[in-house]
C-alpha cells in the first residue's frame, strides 16, 4: 500500500514537471492530444472467447473483461486483433470447425455494430476505417493446430480475413514445437517450413509468439516476409521461455518484425513469476477455483482466472504488478531491436493484467508514460500502431511479389 | 376471347413460319445459332467438376480425354459461367464434412487463380456479367448437400463469405434437418432448424437448391423462402418418371414464385425408358455410390466412371435403350409449354452424371441453341433458357439479402 502511494507521487511530481498542465484521469493535454490523433493497434486480444457466449454484447460496456466498444472508444483502440484460439489439445476436423465458427463470430459482431467495426485486412482498409471513424477488426490465428495440417483450411482462414497465425499454442502441433511443450520436431518440420511460406503467398503474418526458439529461428530463416510476435515480451525481464531473449528480437528486427508487448503479469514480472514458481500449489488452487466457478467455459475461465488472481494478489500471496512494466518492457526491447520494432499485444480477456491497465480504456496511460520517458512523439506513435502497420504492408507486398511469380511459373510450365 | 388468341397467334405462327422458309436456309439457322449461342451468357448450374480436380492429376486447363469440362471444351462450347458443385458423400457429417468442404471450396479458388487468364470467380451476376464481357469464364460454387453445414447455422454464413452461392438442402440422403427424394423421409420435409436454414442462405444471398429434396421439403422451402428458389439440377418428372425429377405441380408452384428449373442430362432423368430399364438391372441411380463401394469408397470419379462403363455394357448388350441428347429439348420444351420461357435453364450434372449421346461433353452446348431455334424459340427466350433466368434470379436474391441485413 504504502509502495503504492509513493509510486503515484513520483507519477504525479513527474508528470506535473515534464507535461504541465494535467487533468483528473491523470492524462497530460500532449499525451491525450498524442494518444487520440494515432492508430493505436493492438494484436492480441482473446474476446472472441467472450463473442461465443451469446448474452456478451461487444457494444455495451462491461463490469468484467478489458475489451468493449465503449472501453475500446474511451481508449483509443484503432485496430485489434480478435484472436481464434482453443487448447492445444482440440485437434483434427473439429479443431476446424471450432476456429470457423469463431471466426464467424467475429465477423458476425462487426456486422452487429457497423457504426463502430470494420473488418479489415489490410495496413490501408485500418486507415480507412480510422479515418471514417470506425475501429477496425481483424483476425489472428493462436496456434497452428487449427489448420488441421491442412493447407487448403489455412487459405480458408485467409480467404475468411485471418492476417496471421501463431505457429503453436501452449503445446507442440503436428508440425511446429512450442515454447512451453517437449520439443519434438527440432523447431519446424518440413511441412512447416511449407506452412509458413504458404502464409508469405497469401499475405497472412507468421506470429512467433509462442514458438520454441528453433521455431522461431527455423520461421526466421524460411519466412520471405517480416515476422511479428503478436504478444510476447522480454525473457531479459522476466525469464519465461514464452518471452524473446534479446538476440530474438536482435535477429526479428533485423528482417524487419515487430515484437508486441504482452501485458500477462506473468510475462511483465520476474518477481510475480518467482513467486508463481515457489509456490506451484497456488496455481493448481487457482486453476481449481477457475475449474469451479466455469467448468469449461472458456471465457469465464479466462475471466475469473484474472479475478482470482486479484483476489490473491490482494491477499498477498502474490506480487501486485504496476502497470509500468510494460513501459519497461517497450522501453527494454527498443534498446535492443530498436523503436521500429516494437509495438503492442496486450492479450487483454486472456491474461492477468497489471495494476493500472485492467482494461483498454487505460492504454492512453501507455502514451502518457512513454512521453515522459522522454520519447519523442513520432517514436511513440510508432509504438502504437505505425510499425505493425508498416510489417502489415511488407507482408502484403511481398504476397503480391509471390503470387506474381506463382503465376509467372504455372505460365511457364503450360 | 382465349380462342381468338390462340387463333392470332396460329396465324402469326404459320406466318413466321412462312416467312422462315423463304428467307432462311438451314445453314442459315446453323448460322444464326453459333452467333446467339456465343454472343450469349451461357450459365449451367451444375457440374461436378471439382471431384475430378481432387484427383490431383487433373488439369483444367488442358483438353481432356474423359469427363465433360475443361477449359478448351469450354471455350468450344461457349459455356462461360458454371456453377462448381462442392459435393462430398451425404454420409460424411459433422466437422469432417465441414472440412472436406472448406478443402473442395479452397481447391476451385485455388483452381481459379491458377487459371487466372481463363476463369474467374463469380458471386453476382454483376461479376458474371463483368467476366464475360472480359472474355472470362465466371466459376460459381455451389454447395451440394445441407450435410456440409454440420448442423450449424453459421456455417451457411461462412461458406456465403467463401463465395459459395447455392446450396442443394439434401443429396441422396436425408442430412439433419431436410429430406431428400431418394431416402426414407424422416423429417416430413424440413425441420424447424431447416426453416431457419433456409431463411439464413436468403439472408446471406445464397439461393435455396431443391433438387434432390423430397416433395415435402420442396413445398416446404418453397413456403418459407423469400426469394425464388432454383432446381439446380432436375428434370420433369413428367416425362422419366424419377422421385428426383419435378412434378408439374411443382414446377407451376416454383414458377409462380419466381424461380426456376435448370435440366439435368442424366440418361436416367431424362429418359423413362431408360430409367426403368437401367432400374431393372442396376437398381436406382441414386444408390450408385452404395452399389460400387467396394470398388470406389468415398472417390466419385470412381463411382461416375464405374456408372457410365456398366451403361455402355448393358447399352451395348441391347439391354439399355440408347437416349438421345434431343430428350433435353424435350424436357425444356415441357417446362416452357408448362409455365412459360421464364423458368427453365441448364443444369448439366456434368462429371456427376451419364450424358446423353449426343450431349457427350460441353463442347455439345451450341446444339441446345439450335435445336431451340428450330423449334421456332425466339432468341430472347433461348437467352433466358441459357442463362439470362437463372441471373435473373441472382439479382433477386441479392437483392433481397441486402433488404433483409439493413433490417436486421
Amino acid at each position: 500500500m504504502v509502495r503504492a502511494i509513493l509510486c503515484t507521487g513520483a507519477f504525479v511530481a513527474a508528470s506535473v514537471l515534464l507535461a504541465g498542465a494535467m487533468k483528473a484521469d491523470g492524462l497530460s493535454e500532449r499525451a491525450r492530444k498524442l494518444h487520440f490523433s494515432c492508430i493505436v493497434v493492438d494484436t492480441h486480444d482473446d474476446t472472441t472467447q467472450r463473442l461465443l457466449d451469446s448474452k456478451f454484447d461487444l457494444g455495451t460496456r462491461s463490469s468484467a473483461g478489458s475489451i468493449d466498444i465503449p472501453r475500446m472508444r474511451e481508449g483509443n483502440i484503432g485496430a485489434i486483433f480478435f484472436s481464434i484460439w482453443m487448447p492445444s489439445k482440440v485437434t483434427g476436423p473439429d479443431a476446424v470447425n471450432r476456429a470457423i465458427v469463431q471466426i464467424d463470430a467475429v465477423r458476425e459482431q462487426v456486422r452487429k455494430h457497423p457504426n463502430d467495426l470494420v473488418l479489415a485486412t489490410t495496413a490501408a482498409e485500418i486507415r480507412d476505417a480510422h479515418k471514417q471513424g470506425k475501429i477496425a477488426a481483424l483476425l489472428g490465428v493462436e496456434g497452428g493446430h487449427m489448420i488441421n495440417s491442412d493447407l487448403g483450411v489455412l487459405r480458408a482462414y485467409a480467404a475468411l480475413g485471418v492476417r496471421y497465425m501463431t505457429l503453436t499454442h501452449s503445446g507442440n502441433d503436428e508440425w511446429a514445437d512450442s515454447s512451453t511443450d517437449k520439443a519434438v520436431h527440432n523447431g519446424l518440420t518440413d511441412f512447416g517450413r511449407e506452412v509458413v511460406r504458404e502464409m508469405n503467398r497469401l499475405g497472412v503474418m507468421v506470429d512467433i509468439s509462442h514458438v520454441s526458439d528453433k521455431t522461431f529461428y527455423d520461421a526466421l530463416e524460411t519466412s520471405k516476409a517480416p515476422l511479428i510476435a503478436s504478444h510476447s515480451s522480454c525473457r531479459a525481464i522476466c525469464d519465461a521461455p514464452r518471452n524473446m531473449t534479446d538476440q530474438m528480437m536482435k535477429d526479428l528486427a533485423v528482417k524487419g518484425g515487430v515484437v508486441q508487448i504482452n501485458y500477462h503479469v506473468g510475462f511483465l514480472s520476474q518477481e510475480f513469476r518467482d513467486r508463481e514458481k515457489a509456490n506451484p500449489e497456488l496455481n493448481k488452487t487457482i486453476s481449481a477455483e477457475v475449474t469451479k466457478r466455469c467448468a469449461d467455459n472458456q471465457s469465464c475461465q479466462l475471466i475469473e482466472g484474472d479475478r482470482i488472481t486479484r483476489e490473491y494478489v490482494e491477499q498477498g500471496k502474490l506480487p501486485r504488478v504496476e502497470f509500468s512494466k510494460i513501459i519497461e518492457h517497450i522501453d527494454h526491447a527498443v534498446k535492443v531491436a530498436g523503436i521500429d520494432h516494437v509495438g503492442l499485444g496486450s492479450d487483454f480477456d486472456g491474461a492477468n493484467m497489471p495494476y493500472g491497465m485492467e482494461d483498454a480504456a487505460k492504454l492512453p496511460k501507455i502514451t502518457e508514460a512513454l512521453l515522459q520517458k522522454g520519447y519523442a512523439e513520432g517514436d511513440v506513435k510508432k509504438i502504437l500502431g505505425e510499425n505493425t502497420l508498416r510489417v502489415m504492408t511488407d507482408v502484403q507486398l511481398i504476397s503480391r511479389e509471390l503470387n506474381g511469380e506463382k503465376q509467372k511459373q504455372e505460365s511457364r510450365l503450360q | 376471347m382465349r380462342r381468338m388468341v390462340v387463333f392470332l397467334c396460329l396465324i402469326s405462327c404459320s406466318c413466321a413460319g412462312l416467312f422462315f422458309v423463304r428467307c432462311t436456309s438451314a445453314d442459315d439457322i446453323a448460322d444464326r445459332a453459333r452467333q446467339l449461342h456465343f454472343s450469349s451468357i451461357v450459365l449451367d448450374t451444375h457440374a461436378d467438376t471439382p471431384q475430378r480436380l481432387l484427383t490431383g492429376t487433373f488439369d483444367l486447363g488442358k483438353r481432356d480425354a474423359e469427363g465433360h469440362v475443361d477449359i478448351p471444351r469450354m471455350r468450344e462450347g461457349g459455356l462461360n459461367a458454371q456453377f462448381f458443385s462442392i459435393f462430398i458423400t451425404g454420409k460424411t457429417l459433422g466437422p469432417p464434412a465441414i472440412q472436406q468442404a472448406l478443402d473442395q471450396i479452397d481447391l476451385v479458388r485455388q483452381n481459379i487463380q491458377q487459371h487466372g487468364k481463363d476463369l474467374a470467380l463469380a458471386t453476382t451476376a454483376e461479376e458474371i456479367r463483368r467476366a464475360h464481357a472480359q472474355g472470362q469464364i465466371a466459376i460459381l460454387m455451389g454447395i451440394e448437400g445441407g450435410h456440409m453445414i454440420g448442423n450449424d447455422i453459421r456455417m451457411v454464413r461462412v461458406y456465403s463469405a467463401l463465395g459459395v452461392r447455392y446450396m442443394t438442402l439434401a443429396h441422396f440422403y436425408n442430412d439433419e434437418w431436410a429430406d431428400s427424394s431418394t431416402d426414407k423421409p424422416a423429417h416430413n420435409g424440413l425441420t424447424h432448424f431447416g426453416k431457419e436454414v433456409v431463411r439464413e442462405m436468403n439472408r446471406q444471398g445464397m439461393l435455396v437448391d431443391i433438387s434432390h429434396v423430397s416433395d415435402k421439403a420442396f413445398y416446404d422451402a418453397l413456403e418459407v423462402s423469400k426469394v425464388p428458389l432454383i432446381a439446380s439440377h432436375s428434370s420433369v418428372r413428367a416425362i422419366s418418371n424419377h422421385p428426383r425429377n419435378m412434378s408439374d405441380d411443382m414446377i407451376k408452384v416454383l414458377a409462380a414464385k419466381g424461380g426456376v428449373i435448370q435440366i439435368n442430362y442424366e440418361r436416367n432423368y431424362l429418359s423413362e425408358e431408360y430409367r426403368t430399364a437401367f432400374a431393372a438391372v442396376a437398381g436406382d441411380v441414386s444408390r450408385m455410390e452404395e452399389k460400387f463401394k467396394k470398388e470406389c469408397g468415398d472417390d466419385n470419379v470412381c463411382i461416375g466412371k464405374a456408372e457410365i462403363r456398366l451403361e455402355k455394357e448393358l447399352t451395348g448388350a441391347g439391354k439399355l435403350p440408347h437416349v438421345s441428347w434431343e430428350k433435353i429439348i424435350e424436357h425444356i420444351d415441357h417446362v416452357v409449354r408448362l409455365v412459360g420461357p421464364d423458368h427453365v435453364g441448364l443444369g448439366s450434372d456434368f462429371d456427376g452424371a451419364d450424358m446423353p449421346d449426343g450431349l457427350e461433353d460441353c463442347s455439345k452446348l451450341p446444339k441446345i441453341t439450335e435445336a431451340l431455334l428450330r423449334k421456332g424459340y425466339s432468341e430472347e427466350d433461348i437467352r433466358k433458357i441459357l442463362g439470362g433466368n437463372i441471373l435473373r434470379v441472382m439479382e433477386q436474391s441479392e437483392k433481397i439479402s441486402k433488404e433483409m441485413q439493413a433490417a436486421q
